[in-house]
């Protein structure tokens, strides 16, 4: 399905003041109720909306925000754009086009899909500046329709992985890979080679394993411990052992067609909370938990 | 006569296998078991009563017992204790830790307690800074000589204890007496080889005593009725003549009221991941590999030829059975000998019954047997299974231990041992 089937001029309007984001809301919402009937509007409506926006940001970096309202009882799908002539501050992103959407609290899949097809549409640089020059609702939908984007009937691991993850080589050696660790915050990091062919990964806990012994692992309580020292073997081997003495080879992988209900499943059934994606043998992304958390659940 | 050789081919590639490690041992042996079915030299059905259900279902429920008890925290309390208990001082942990060791060995079995030991040995010689080699390749020994004392010690005796009338009491009564000669000799042999060397610091000592060993046990409530049911099931072993109950029955029963009061919710845990099915499925192929060996009429020849070689005077088979046993567990793994050997002392005790001569006679020889495999073990790196556990876990915290240092200090036990069972065997039964 095209996404311009979803829209409606009647909710589209150009900004051409300098306004603010409540203002904004204000006007979008006062359009939707005019023509709509929802259960919840007027000012219960904002309030949903600026409740939506304080739990986290709904900007993206390419200067759309996508404000979503999940409606008990409302039972359909609703799309209200706003194209402001001077950009808006969304906690430091700045945004000249704002897409309300407006959804069941059980139309997800659709929501997500709708928020993909915005996504995709928000990348392309020359589609958005045609998109700021439209000054009225018809034109504007008229001009999506002309550009053809459609909206998948489903969402897939490409559509929710980061693309150009951080990954380490296979022959840095561990002290390198702390400090990756370390700069991107990640206790996962996926393993290729030069041409970015996926090999394996390593974790927060194959590298804490370096510092406590066998021995220590068999045993099974170390409560009668108090004064090891604990870990002095990783400092000793940290710029003796590289990368490729502690990578795990033979994990899961996901490839980039994959259904988020795959993902999710491979990562219950696996107790593996983050996936390299690979297409064709090569690195194309990652996944973790959190991603289908933020982007799935609490989108 | 053709069916014989068959058999034989297939038991020696089967062997050559196990014994080399050059595939999974316990695929060795059902590949083997399963190839005898295949080739027609024994039907299923007496392929499969040849499996010795006692021995199978005594280790399924000794591995519960264990796996219970050992979550109780007991062993590694116990471990603790006999280290602060010797003030940390190397030569005194030494020999502690060999008794502690024998005796765990001796109630649990030789492999769990080198499983559970050296583990701690090994943190305790990183805390002194001195090599834990030496006590590794003497706990290794003391396990060996544990083992050797019961019934349910080691496999060998508990697949004899199956195959034979007797009794748990029986093993203590006949086997206890020459390891404790043994392992006070052994302790003597310790003074004598390590007196003089492993030095340690005053304050590595102190870190070793300052472990908090109390709060290894989590739960006082499950200790104590673990270890309850662990009396009532030695108890049980003990009057084993008078309650008419099979081995396998009484650590069944055991294991599974353990199970049953102790671990509730995690049952499919201790069934996954304690209990050693590869060691079972090993065991049942043997008995399956073996039993073609005796359908054959293989072993029947045999036992004539050792009769022929020894006269059919037990002084003599006894003897050639304690010292060629020793031999051959110090070389191959104790536990394929045995199960070969069963049958071939069965004959032999038929063909002495022909011969008009008592039912007795057979005793010293099925000690010999006993004795000779279980401290043979020791001769060499690979004699048994408790040794090759050990060597893995040296070697994968950085301890390398060759055959060559091994075998320097383990043959010189093992002599010793095997001379002192020489000397109790000659003296108790004739």
């Amino acid at each position: 399905m095209l996404l311009s089937s979803y829209l409606d001029a009647k909710t589209i309007y150009y900004e051409p003041a300098e306004k603010s984001r409540e203002q904004i809301y204000r006007e979008m919402v006062a359009r939707i109720c005019h023509h709509y009937q929802l259960p919840i509007c007027g000012n219960g409506l904002i309030d949903l909306i600026l409740a939506r926006d304080a739990e986290s940001s709904t900007a993206y970096p390419t200067g759309i925000a996508i404000p979503h309202v999940r409606m008990e009882g409302f039972n359909d799908t609703l799309i209200s754009i706003c194209v402001l002539e001077h950009p808006i501050d969304y906690d430091g992103t700045p945004v000249n086009v704002i897409i309300l959407i407006i959804t069941d609290k059980s139309a997800s899949k659709l929501y997500l899909n709708i928020v993909s097809a915005l996504l995709k549409l928000s990348k392309d640089e020359s589609t958005m500046a045609a998109i700021r020059q439209y000054k009225d609702g018809a034109s504007l939908v008229a001009g999506i329709k002309r550009i053809g984007i459609t909206i998948k009937e489903n969402l897939t691991i490409a559509d929710i992985m980061e693309q150009n993850p951080a990954y380490v080589l296979p022959d840095m050696t561990l002290h390198e890979l702390t400090a990756m660790m370390d700069e991107h915050n990640q206790a996962y990091l996926p393993v290729v080679d030069e041409n970015m062919r996926y090999l394996g990964e390593v974790n927060i806990l194959s590298l804490l394993k370096v510092g406590v012994p066998d021995y220590l692992m068999m045993l099974d309580n170390l409560n009668f411990l108090s004064s090891y020292e604990p870990l002095e073997n990783l400092f000793e081997q940290e710029d003796i052992l590289c990368v490729a003495d502690i990578m795990r080879r033979d994990e899961e992988v996901l490839s980039p067609q994959a259904s988020i209900i795959e993902a999710a499943h491979e990562m219950i059934q696996h107790k593996k909370r983050f996936f390299s994606i690979v297409s064709e043998g090569k690195l194309v992304g990652v996944v973790r938990a959190m991603d289908i958390f933020r982007k799935v659940i609490r989108a | 006569m053709t069916m014989m050789l068959v058999a034989l081919l297939i038991f020696a590639v089967t062997y050559i296998l196990i014994i080399t490690e050059w595939i999974n041992k316990m695929l060795a042996s059902m590949i083997g078991g399963f190839v005898i079915i295949l080739t027609g030299i024994v039907h299923q059905d007496t392929a499969f009563k040849a499996i010795d259900w006692n021995v199978i279902f005594f280790l399924i429920g000794m591995m519960m017992v264990v796996s219970v008890l050992r979550d109780t925290g007991i062993f590694m309390y116990i471990a603790i204790k006999t280290a602060k208990l010797a003030r940390g001082i190397p030569l005194r942990i030494m020999m502690y830790m060999f008794v502690a060791t024998a005796v765990i060995s001796a109630f649990m079995g030789s492999v769990t307690s080198i499983m559970i030991l050296v583990p701690i040995v090994l943190l305790i010689a990183y805390e002194l800074k001195i090599s834990p080699i030496p006590f590794i390749v003497t706990m290794v020994i003391a396990s060996n000589f544990g083992g050797a004392a019961t019934m349910i010690g080691d496999p060998p005796n508990v697949m004899i204890g199956s195959a034979t009338k007797y009794t748990f009491m029986d093993f203590i009564l006949n086997l206890t007496p020459p390891v404790i000669l043994i392992t006070a000799a052994s302790i003597g042999l310790i003074w004598l080889i390590y007196r003089k060397k492993m030095k340690v610091s005053n304050q590595n000592r102190v870190r070793l005593m300052e472990y908090k060993e109390a709060g290894l046990i989590k739960s006082r409530r499950k200790l104590f009725w673990s270890l309850v049911i662990l009396a009532l099931m030695l108890l049980a072993l003990g009057l084993q003549a008078v309650l008419h109950l099979g081995t396998a029955t009484i650590a069944m029963t055991a294991g599974l009221a353990m199970l049953l009061m102790n671990n509730r919710k995690k049952v499919d845990q201790v069934l996954t991941h304690d209990i050693d099915w590869i060691t079972i499925f090993f065991f049942m192929g043997l008995f399956m590999i073996v039993e073609s060996l005796v359908e054959t009429g293989f072993i029947d020849g045999l036992a004539n030829r050792v009769l022929a070689a020894t006269n059919s005077e037990p002084k003599t088979t006894s003897m050639a059975i304690l010292w060629l046993s020793g031999i051959f567990s110090a070389i191959i793994d104790n536990v394929p000998f045995v199960a070969a050997m069963i049958p071939l002392l069965e004959k032999i005790g038929i063909a002495f019954q022909a011969k008009n001569l008592p039912a007795e006679v057979m005793n010293p020889l099925w000690w010999s047997l006993a004795l000779g495999t279980c401290l043979g073990g020791n001769g060499t790196l690979i004699g048994a299974s408790a040794n090759i556990v050990a060597v893995g876990i040296a070697n994968r915290n950085g301890f390398h231990i060759s055959f060559k240092e091994y075998t320097k200090i383990g043959a010189v036990f093992t002599l010793v041992s095997i001379v002192i069972s020489t000397l109790y065997i000659l003296v108790r039964y004739f």
